[in-house]
């Protein structure tokens, strides 16, 4: 839709638009900025009428057959030369302050920050809907690509469509046909540009999406080395890498191809038809009507801005460059954050309730395919253990991750403590909650760091502390730099089981009143599991505690015991009530002691 | 640059070339109006006729000249990604992980695309900008000498003046990349990490980490212009047309009136003159730019000097004989540093057929075992042996198809399942991938999917539990079907219904193969051919189940805590 206005508005219009989509951007310095912009044309300017200063000159020196030459008046207009290019360099120095006295900076710095506070806002389902190579080629590229080149190409686009028209009206008054002859080389440029733009901007945005495939293809690469090492497809056997390589010099090299012809058409539109005037000029010098100094002064000025003016088409295409960054800085900032209800309450009890929730991810055709969740409803007391289990994708963890606000349900509402998630501020609600993930995530920090962004003000004691309720004391201090071993060096050598218990020490730090537990203790080896449970024993004493757990024997104590199937709750009890019962919970309970006594040599043997 | 030099070249040689066609029309133009002034009956035509013709050949030529710098462009890029993707697969995985995917990325993203943009934009402007101040100076030179230093010399003062603000840039260039590799590092941390950042770092004016990168980026950033407000500043207006142009009117104009220079070559040097300084104005940002360029091929060229993990000639390569695996006195630590060795001493060999399990506790090395088959480091010392060779003295190929490996980490690409189970067989039929699925215990939630074996895997696997991903993975590796078979704690995610399918798959998958399984649920493995304990990195027993309980070692106490483990349960109150 936008591509489709650009296409049919007039450049100057869009252009009008695109610049206060950028000083938007811009926030507190798009005031600077819009100085800034002014500045740069002003010099454009006035180094025209500088430039224009050179032909009375040039005439007052070399004089006529029937006017002497007139030394003094030719030192006035040189005068008037140099004070109008001190001007105009005062006013682009004035104007360049933008980049130099940090403006620029900060206002990158300031959309980087509005963009990553966008990102933890934004409902965790989008977040993860989209690769992390491509938030990060729109998060880092764009923000520069917006700003970076802004006073450069305003620069050069002021000296092509400032400065000259400028100098044409100035010249006016020196010899009108000077004057329009230069401002006869503008409406062909206006309509190859028209004709040029959409073009531009379809390549562009081409290219873009090949880039956009190839960096997340890179960086899945880089992360999913030693599987495709194993699968024998590394290096020039990684398909995708490769077809996405190849893609982008597709893209590149029909879009260089095709860009070429017009450009020389352009260029050549320009350098003939300022020729042209020139051709013009000396007629008229042989025809007598023109003085030959003024004719001399045009060729001077003409050299000037003929460059600017052919290469215009390439400073138009880093306007493009600027409004695809800015199109997806905005789509970026566009996705609503879950809606926040007024007024924000704070839950004084940690009992969590859903009631008749239903569920799909974004992407899910809601008619077609089966609800993640279908009319869940169930009541946590406070300080209760409730266990969920039910096969791997009947909902056990998007039940969590719903309490979590990764995303809202379709339908009914979850509360805490009587308050409905939506009343409560993202900061509240995550101050309530905390997480043994599944899938561990360390920081290239220093393990301390890890552990102590749970509860930045824990001291060094409390910390500890965490830690040796979560068994990790052992190997840490078996660690090269001991507490201050950066985990991003040496990742490779946790076993997943260490990487777990830092990631419960974690949970354990951050002390919240609800504990999410999602297999806690799958990675563990068995001596650490046994100490690690120990620790979550004394974790769930005081709190409300749900967890994820496999195997049954590990839950048979909980207070509570749902059994999820297709995203409904189809049974719930304690582990003898459901075990007395005909149902799901007997059935999974008679498989796994059946799993248990399998062996080895049996799978081994199978074959004989 | 080396696969595209001579392209370059080219591509300078035609800039420098549109360069001089450029001097021909400014030539034309000045003798036009000379032939004006001086002659009774001028004739500018000619001269017209050959500007117009310098002018077409200039663009002519430029154009030609940024087409072949661009193309060759194009082609480093896909060179360089390639060549830095195919060696990054062939160093040791500890320093591709030392390193950090996200740094290797950057690399084959950012420093890839500076020297493309080097390489396309900025060769011919090179070219460009050494030979047009030279070959107008001499020009001037010829044509005036006086105006020609008078030119010469505000050029000069300019170039001081911007040598200045290019004084210490070397270390802000590189002080400016480490800021913005943190940044990037920073960001890829900040969106894959989301669930955590969100629920643990809570507070909201700074996101920390991610706050914090951007922090010391602006910081240089601002130090950087700063240092360079003035003097950058006062270059770019030096170098500009005007101060040129002014010194020459000035001067040529005193000349003109004195009799001393006539009007004609005055003209000439007016239009060859002024734009002396402004050609050298990009050899100046240029000049950044090469810094930038030289740092990101520096960064490029780092990754390409990592050691590889030697290959062995196709002479020296030899086959395996069987399937067996060998440990003959293995130690190896990971990095120098290292308080301890990872391995130390370690013998023992898995005959053909048979499972030998690794157990022990965690950071005791049985993984470190896993990893060392297929090669992700080498050894310290002693060797490891597949089927009697050493897996040194094959190439990494030969190693591949003979063991495959389930790991813990599951990690599925972004691709569709099917093309996640296919990996590494691009031949395989729709077929087989079912047969593989059904066998790993795949098949039924894969149908259930949306778009069943064509629905994307998603970043990370986020929309599969691990009991799924981890029975995708199973069945790649049935799909592989190679004698020797890696397991590293294969059954860790898997829930009640599906730890029996997950055992079934499994099951599958061992079927007549050599197994080496890293495992923490003890009862599985209790009927293995042999069981080998670590224990900090040596092996302390191995054997038989029963024989390693009868022995009251390492062995026996693993087994009392595991019997325990088994009869604990989660509670919130103490057991009545």
């Amino acid at each position: 839709m936008s591509t489709a206005t650009i296409v049919h508005a007039t450049p100057l219009a869009t252009w009008r638009q695109l610049l206060q989509r950028l000083l938007r951007s811009t926030g507190g310095e798009a005031q600077a900025l819009r100085a800034s912009l002014a500045g740069l044309a002003a010099a454009a300017a006035v180094q025209g009428l500088a430039l224009a200063c050179v032909f009375p000159m040039l005439a007052a020196l070399a004089g006529t057959a029937n006017r002497e030459p007139d030394g003094a008046a030719a030192s006035r207009w040189l005068l008037a030369f140099v004070a109008l290019a001190l001007i105009a360099s005062a006013l682009r120095w004035r104007a360049q302050g933008f980049d130099f006295h940090g403006h620029m900076a900060r206002a990158t710095h300031a959309l980087r920050t509005r963009l990553g506070a966008q990102l933890r806002r934004m409902p965790l389902e989008t977040i993860q809907d989209k690769r992390a190579g491509e938030l990060n080629a729109a998060l880092l590229g764009n923000v520069d690509e917006n700003f970076n080149y802004t006073l450069t190409v305003v620069n050069l686009i002021a000296q092509v469509l400032v400065m000259p028209p400028v100098l044409a009206l100035a010249l006016l008054t020196v010899d009108w046909r000077l004057g329009l002859a230069l401002l006869l080389i503008y409406p062909p440029i206006v309509v190859l540009y028209r004709w040029r733009r959409p073009y531009q901007a379809r390549g562009m945005r081409a290219l873009e999406d090949a880039h956009r495939r190839a960096n997340a293809d890179i960086v899945e690469y880089a992360q999913g080395l030693p599987v495709l090492r194993a699968a024998r497809c590394e290096g020039e056997k990684a398909v995708a890498l490769q077809a996405s390589f190849a893609q982008v010099e597709r893209v590149q090299t029909i879009g260089q191809r095709k860009a070429a012809g017009p450009k020389m058409i352009f260029a050549s539109v320009v350098e003939l038809g300022l020729l042209a005037t020139a051709a013009a000029g000396a007629g008229w010098v042989a025809a007598g009507t023109l003085e030959p100094a003024l004719l001399a002064a045009w060729l001077v000025v003409l050299v000037r801005f003929s460059e600017p003016l052919a290469n215009f088409l390439s400073y138009t295409n880093i306007v493009e460059l600027v409004e695809a960054a800015l199109d997806r800085i905005e789509a970026l900032l566009a996705v609503p954050p879950l809606p926040q209800r007024e007024p924000a309450h704070m839950p004084a009890a940690f009992s969590v309730r859903f009631e008749d929730v239903c569920f799909h991810y974004a992407g899910q055709d809601a008619a077609r395919d089966a609800p993640v969740l279908a009319d869940f409803s169930v009541d946590l007391p406070e300080r209760g253990m409730t266990a969920l289990v039910g096969p791997s994708g009947s909902g056990k963890t998007t039940i969590t991750r719903l309490l979590m606000r990764h995303a809202d349900p379709q339908a009914g509402r979850i509360l805490i403590g009587g308050i409905d998630l939506r009343e409560m501020t993202p900061d509240v609600l995550n101050g309530l909650v905390s997480t043994v993930f599944q899938d561990v995530y360390l920081f290239d920090d220093t393990v301390i760091a890890n552990i102590r962004m749970a509860r930045p003000d824990a001291g060094d004691e409390a910390v500890r502390e965490a830690a040796r309720a979560a068994q990790c004391l052992d190997f840490i201090e078996r660690l090269p730099q001991g507490w201050d071993t950066r985990l991003g060096d040496i990742g490779a050598r946790l076993s997943g089981g260490e990487r777990q218990r830092i990631s419960i020490a974690r949970a354990l730090l951050k002390d919240a009143p609800i504990v999410i537990l999602d297999e806690p203790t799958a990675a563990l080896d068995t001596e650490s599991e046994l100490a690690v449970q120990r620790a979550i024993d004394a974790l769930v004493e005081s709190r409300t505690v749900i967890v994820i757990a496999h195997r049954l024997s590990t839950i048979a104590a909980a207070d509570r015991i749902l059994v999820i199937d297709g995203g409904r709750l189809v049974q719930q009890g304690r582990h003898d009530e459901l075990l007395a019962r005909e149902g799901r919970y007997r059935a999974m309970w008679a498989a796994q002691q059946r799993a248990k006594a399998w062996h080895v040599r049996q799978a081994a043997l199978a074959e004989q | 640059m080396q696969p595209v030099r001579r392209r370059i070249q080219f591509a300078m040689a035609l800039s420098a070339l549109a360069t001089l066609c450029q001097f021909v029309v400014l030539g034309a133009l000045a003798w036009m109006v000379r032939a004006l002034l001086t002659e009774t009956a001028p004739d500018p035509w000619p001269w017209l006729a050959l500007a117009a013709l310098g002018t077409v050949l200039f663009l002519v030529l430029r154009i030609t000249a940024f087409n072949q710098s661009h193309y060759a462009a194009f082609r480093l890029e896909t060179i360089l990604r390639t060549r830095v993707a195919e060696y990054a697969a062939r160093v040791s995985m500890g320093e591709v992980q030392r390193l950090g995917s996200g740094a290797l990325a950057k690399v084959m993203q950012d420093d890839v695309n500076a020297l493309h943009v080097f390489v396309a934009d900025s060769t011919p402007l090179f070219a460009r900008a050494a030979v047009a101040p030279l070959a107008s100076l001499a020009l001037m030179f010829a044509l005036d000498w006086r105006l020609a230093l008078a030119a010469l010399g505000v050029v000069l003062a300019g170039l001081a003046v911007l040598s200045l603000a290019m004084r210490d840039r070397t270390e802000m260039v590189r002080r400016y990349n480490e800021a913005r590799e943190q940044v990037s590092a920073a960001v890829v941390e900040f969106v894959q990490a989301m669930p955590v950042v969100r629920t643990f770092d809570t507070g909201q004016s700074t996101f920390g980490r991610y706050q914090r990168a951007l922090d010391s980026y602006l910081d240089v950033l601002l130090r950087w212009y700063a240092g360079a407000a003035f003097s950058a500043r006062f270059g770019m207006a030096a170098m500009s047309a005007l101060p040129t142009l002014a010194v020459l009117l000035a001067m040529g104009g005193w000349q003109f009136q004195a009799g001393r220079l006539d009007f004609g070559t005055w003209l000439a040097v007016l239009l060859l003159g002024a734009g002396v300084a402004e050609a050298m104005l990009p050899l100046m940002t240029l000049m950044h730019l090469v810094d930038k360029t030289m740092l990101s091929v520096r960064r490029i060229q780092q990754v390409l000097e990592l050691p590889v993990l030697p290959q062995p000639t196709a002479a020296q390569e030899r086959a395996p004989a069987d399937a067996s695996v060998r440990f003959e006195h293995v130690s190896f630590s990971y990095g120098a540093d290292a308080a301890e060795p990872a391995l130390a001493d370690v013998s023992f060999c898995a005959a053909q057929g048979t499972v030998t399990a690794l157990v022990g506790p965690s950071g005791a090395g049985k993984t470190t075992v896993a990893r060392l088959i297929p090669r992700f480091w080498d050894v310290n010392a002693g060797r490891v042996l597949v089927g009697g060779v050493d897996v040194r003295d094959m190439s990494a190929d030969t190693l591949m198809r003979h063991v495959a490996f389930v790991f813990q980490d599951t990690f599925l690409f972004a691709s569709s399942i099917a093309d996640n189970i296919r990996l590494g067989l691009p031949e395989t039929t729709m077929d087989e991938v079912v047969a593989a699925a059904t066998a790993a215990q795949a098949h039924e939630f894969i149908s259930a999917l949306p778009r069943g074996y064509d629905t994307p895997a998603g970043e990370r696997g986020v929309f599969l539990s691990g009991g799924q991903r981890q029975r995708i993975t199973i069945a790649r590796a049935i799909l592989q079907n190679r004698p020797i078979l890696v397991l590293d704690e294969a059954t860790a995610f898997a829930d009640p219904e599906n730890e029996a399918a997950l055992v079934q798959a499994l099951s599958a998958l061992m079927r007549g193969k050599t197994v080496l399984m890293v495992a923490h649920r003890l009862a599985t493995i209790r009927d293995a051919d042999q069981i080998l304990v670590f224990e900090r990195g040596r092996l302390a027993e191995s054997g038989t189940h029963e024989a390693l309980l009868a022995g009251q070692g390492v062995y026996e106490r693993l087994w009392a805590g595991y019997e325990r483990a088994q009869h604990w349960t989660l509670h919130t109150k103490a057991l009545a």
